[in-house]
């Protein structure tokens, strides 16, 4: 079962009551929370994701709930915790959801071991990845955005999970973050793209979610080969130019990137080099452009 | 610098090397440190990395004067000795007392 076939009121008393399960890529997650704001977006957000049974193991519990007491009406907050332990300060009760999705981030880079932790989005056209790592301001989930208007397939707009074993990437579709400017922007590239209300005043200034395609979260299971590794960096005003990138400077560029990268050793720097050999190396700077940016993309994967 | 004393890898089986075109990235077990040498740094950690009994100097600029096809091996000491004293500052090569 999917959480789209849940009624807008199971999904409200499972979160509110003994959680809910939501399989997302490789995880299972069981979230509970009290906000009706998170219980409208994980509908909204998450409803091609399959809702696991109450009996299936869950690898992360976590919820966001409102404090005790007398908070709970004067300037409530949110908390989110992951194995009853909040790892974060409070933050405003309007921002619930897109603290959720910080922490999810959060767990996943922090627990999830098993793989290579790239910061970067990921996408995948015709069996290869697409990865494109970038610090904030670089324009990354709005390029990512803009790909998956397009028909590319959303891996994750913030983490590159690389299979140690394998070398390919995992998926784990999630909603796609933006923020300040770039809402706009997206909005008017992708004019039915399903958001959830702009939530301002965040640390990362206002913020909106973009539900992933059912076709990507269909394909959570499916990994994608290594194909190219793009830095892209927004400038504002300057037209769309892919640049090749020397392997030796991309591989720094993940290694500072990675969540985990210091974890794994020399295997780590085996897995990234051998995922280097295999992409092509780019770095791409636009001024905002998006159709002239996917046009770039799509000659880049018609091109291998 | 004393030519006498032997340059060598700090522990050859701890470094893993990649290398494309040009460009080499090294990888230090003993430090989980990352490097990204310049190619002329690189060519000297390669020598060291063949030889791990270590090389006199002038041994060293020999072999990385024939990897580069250099007839006047001399010419490469001033640029052998800045780049070992940055592979040592990276602790990926000592001198070993003479």
């Amino acid at each position: 079962m999917i959480v789209g076939e849940l009624s807008p009121g199971e999904i409200r008393n499972r979160l509110d009551g003994p959680g809910l399960r939501i399989r997302i890529g490789p995880i299972v997650t069981e979230i509970r929370s009290s906000f009706p704001a998170i219980h409208s977006a994980i509908a909204l957000h998450y409803a091609a994701h399959r809702a696991a049974d109450d009996g299936e193991f869950a690898d992360f519990h976590v919820s966001v709930l409102p404090p005790s007491g007398p908070r709970r009406w004067i300037r409530p907050t949110a908390t989110f915790r992951f194995e009853n332990a909040p790892p974060f300060q409070p933050l405003p009760a309007e921002q619930a959801f897109p603290l959720l999705e910080w922490g999810l981030n959060w767990c996943m880079a922090t627990q999830c071991h098993q793989y290579l932790i790239i910061h970067a989005a990921v996408l995948e056209r015709r069996g290869r990845a697409l990865v494109m790592p970038a610090p904030p301001g670089s324009g990354k989930s709005t390029l990512c955005a803009a790909l998956v208007a397009r028909g590319w397939r959303l891996l994750s707009d913030e983490l590159a999970l690389i299979d140690v074993a394998s070398g390919e990437v995992v998926p784990m579709p999630r909603p796609i973050s933006l923020k300040n400017d770039s809402i706009d922007v997206v909005g008017r590239f992708w004019t039915d793209a399903a958001m959830s209300p702009v939530v301002h005043e965040t640390l990362k200034g206002s913020v909106v979610h973009v539900r992933p395609p059912a076709t990507s979260v269909a394909l959570s299971t499916t990994t994608a080969l290594p194909g190219w590794i793009v830095l892209p960096r927004y400038r504002a005003g300057e037209a769309a130019r892919l640049a090749a990138l020397s392997k030796g400077s991309t591989l720094m560029q993940l290694v500072e990137s990675a969540f985990n990268y210091s974890m794994h050793g020399r295997r780590g720097f085996n897995v990234l080099a051998d995922f280097i050999d295999a992409s092509a190396c780019f770095e791409f700077s636009y001024g905002g452009d998006l159709a002239e940016a996917v046009l770039t993309f799509e000659t880049l994967a018609g091109a291998a | 610098m004393s030519e006498a004393s032997p340059w060598r890898a700090v522990s050859p089986d701890a470094i893993a090397v990649r290398e494309w075109d040009e460009e080499l990235v090294v990888y230090n077990d003993c430090t989980g440190h990352t490097h990204h040498l310049a190619p002329f740094g690189g060519k000297v950690l390669l020598a060291l990395l063949d030889n791990p009994a270590g090389l006199e100097l002038p041994e060293l600029i020999e072999s990385v004067a024939a990897t580069l096809q250099i007839s006047e091996a001399e010419v490469l000491a001033p640029v052998v000795e800045e780049a070992l004293e940055e592979l040592a500052r990276l602790d990926l090569i000592a001198c070993d007392p003479a």
